[in-house]
């Protein structure tokens, strides 16, 4: 069993890059802004289905993610706008119960949209590489260096721009920030723009090798937020790592233990994480004042 | 002048067609969800049979003619809506009831219905074997073995040795079949190496695929839905499978191809039985008639499961009238002894049992599946692939 797992790690890092693409945005979100965004799983169905239909109307499949991502990012802000900033104020289960009608409201407007048949776009990128013990599909390198580039887009913007240090500032501490001039409805517009087009990249991403349909984000956004609390709430790094550490996870529960446990062998890994680092492996203790 | 007028209107009214007897017939199918895909043209074919009974004088009881009312409830393959649409079904007066397609929804609506003998189900989908009564539950779609048997004799003629399976562990039919499924397989020589599992709506399957690559089997079985049924076909290719791949799936192939390309799938092997279209090929003429109206109604194939919906307006139509009564508990007895040659609507071929009844006593009725290939785009059956 041991010949298998270098294939199994590949296995595990390539369903981990999806999960961490998800969560990058949501815990950009949730960091930020503290909005719990259930709808950031629709917002990632949105990607899958506007790249669909760009790439179904003659658009080519990289200049399409560009677009699908602005879409979303727009549609972020309305979100945000209509969702969250009316009850900025108000208690945090406001603001769930707010997220969670919002997702159900997507949905529902993807399925008169587009219906409910599952869709998938040609993968611009086919075939596989075998060597050795290891044979890794194009689109899983794809999704690597997607993974990667987003990553260290997202890096660059927090920490070498005037905005990315606005950012950090008001994630830090809102008031503060506040009083050193910070504009943070300007902040505000630049996380949800951030976070809705890294949910909108995964979406792209996603139909160009699984069918997208109304709810393909349900289960995604779920295993996001294990990400979020695996890698601590509102760090990128802990949102790469814990992505990965997910897929790894549950790859190798599949792959060594049974297949049968899959969903049970992550969420004990998310159980044990909580159980001896409370605020996830890269998350910091924060005193309530 | 005035009350004349009304008068005029509410007799009208009342002798219109809109106030003729009616038996309300419900349909249980996934309308929407994740199987919309087989429910939306089961709905539709049952929508084509009310249409052509009601067009020629409905349905006949002791000389009074009753018209079909057909209630849509949509279980969108999930066992705790399937129970509320049921639940909705009954109380908007529907006695008659055709459903479901999914093997989780229907272990949740048979307490309910077996209770009840005021209630009749014609069941048209793929469920667990245990499901019909015989009393108030009856089944026209093939039990799960009646997928699997002909790949089990194909396997046999074949003399295959090894083969694994993937199964989803939700699907309550495919799970509560496998152990008999192994001894069958067994019994012809083949054995099986690896079982690994899955569920609906997961996209990757790397992990068991690793798995069973490494085991070496000269097939694959997966008892699945058909979006992962292709996911994992595709994903088993690009590790280096190069065995048979075998499915018991009914998979559209329209659905099949959202998540593989024709290429990839040819060769594959699939265990199910005959849709329409083929029976239509084969020249079985009610197939061919049925195919033609849907198409020139929906502008659409039927599909894989829609004759069996369609069929089961029809065996309840044949049922009342032979009854000639609509009391539930009088056509349940009538449907567990009526003979196949009364109802010569069907489209399916079913084979009588031996004494000439549709069902047998446990109300399961005799429909088998063939193994088809895929070839071209489509699904083919295997002997007429050959030939």
């Amino acid at each position: 069993m041991l010949e298998l797992l270098p294939q199994q790690l590949v296995n595990g890092l390539a369903l981990g890059a999806l999960y961490a693409l998800v969560a990058m945005g949501l815990t950009l979100v949730f960091g930020v802004l503290l909005i719990p965004n259930f709808a950031h799983g629709e917002l990632y169905m949105l990607g899958g289905f506007i790249s669909y239909s760009l790439v179904a109307v003659g658009i080519s499949f990289w200049p399409a993610v560009l677009v699908t991502m602005l879409v979303v990012a727009l549609i972020g802000i309305a979100l945000d706008w209509t969702a969250y900033k009316p009850i900025e104020q108000a208690p945090g289960l406001s603001l769930m119960i707010s997220a969670l009608a919002a997702s159900v409201i997507l949905q529902q407007i993807a399925t008169i949209i587009w219906g409910t048949e599952p869709r998938t776009t040609p993968s611009p990128v086919t075939g596989v590489i075998r060597a050795g013990f290891i044979t890794v599909s194009h689109y899983q390198i794809m999704l690597f260096a997607v993974l990667i580039a987003a990553w260290l887009a997202v890096w660059y913007i927090l920490n070498r721009t005037k905005l990315g240090l606005s950012i950090r500032a008001v994630s830090q501490n809102r008031d503060a920030a506040a009083l050193m001039g910070i504009r943070l409805d300007r902040v505000r517009i630049a996380t949800v723009v951030l976070g809705a087009s890294l949910g909108g990249l995964a979406g792209a991403l996603l139909t160009a090798n699984f069918p997208v349909y109304p709810s393909v984000g349900t289960l995604p956004i779920l295993k996001a937020f294990v990400v979020l609390v695996i890698g601590g709430i509102g760090n990128l790094w802990g949102a790469v790592i814990g992505g990965l550490l997910l897929g790894l996870s549950e790859v190798l529960v599949a792959g060594y233990i049974s297949s049968q446990l899959q969903d049970i062998g992550a969420f004990t890994i998310l159980v044990l994480i909580l159980f001896f680092r409370p605020n996830g492996l890269f998350g910091r203790a924060e005193i309530e004042r | 002048m005035k009350y004349s007028k009304v008068l005029a209107i509410a007799a009208a009214l009342f002798s219109s067609p809109l106030h003729a007897e009616e038996v309300k017939i419900g349909e249980l199918h996934p309308i929407t969800g994740p199987l919309s895909f087989f429910g939306l043209p089961m709905s539709r074919a049952m929508q084509l049979a009310v249409e052509q009974i009601n067009t020629t004088g409905g349905i006949d009881v002791s000389g009074t003619k009753y018209t079909i009312g057909l209630l849509t409830g949509d279980t969108q393959a999930n066992p705790t809506i399937g129970v509320a649409a049921l639940k909705k079904l009954t109380a908007e007066g529907a006695t008659y009831l055709v459903g479901p397609l999914h093997g989780a929804v229907a272990p949740a609506l048979k307490p309910i219905v077996e209770r009840d003998e005021s209630l009749t189900l014609i069941v048209d989908g793929a469920t667990p074997d245990g499901l019909p009564t015989g009393k108030n539950i009856f089944r026209n779609q093939t039990t799960v073995q009646g997928f699997t048997k002909p790949i089990i004799t194909h396997a046999g003629d074949k003399k295959i040795k090894t083969i694994a399976f993937i199964t989803d562990r939700y699907h309550t039919a495919q799970i509560s079949s496998e152990e008999a499924d192994i001894a069958s397989f067994s019994a012809v020589g083949t054995e099986v190496v690896a079982r690994e599992y899955m569920k609906l709506g997961d996209t990757d399957f790397s992990a068991q695929l690793t798995k069973i690559v490494a085991a070496k089997p000269e097939s694959i079985l997966f008892r699945t839905y058909p979006n992962e049924a292709a996911l994992m076909t595709k994903q088993a290719r690009q590790l280096g499978y190069e065995g048979t791949i075998i499915w018991v799936v009914l998979a559209p192939p329209a659905t099949v191809l959202k998540n593989i390309s024709s290429a990839e799938m040819e060769g594959v092997l699939n265990g199910y039985p005959p849709a329409a279209e083929d029976l239509a090929k084969l020249g079985e003429v009610n197939a061919k008639a049925f195919v033609e109206a849907y198409k020139a109604k929906f502008g659409d194939a039927p599909g894989e499961l829609s004759a069996l919906s369609y069929d089961a307006v029809y065996i309840i139509k044949a049922a009342i009238e032979k009854a000639g009564s609509i009391d539930n508990k009088v056509v349940n007895q009538v449907l567990a002894g009526i003979q196949l040659s009364e109802i010569p609507e069907l489209v399916n071929v079913y084979k009588a049992q031996p004494d000439g009844r549709l069902f047998n006593n446990a109300g399961q009725a005799d429909f088998q599946g063939v193994v088809h290939v895929w070839k071209d785009g489509h699904w083919v059956p295997l002997s007429a692939a050959s030939n």
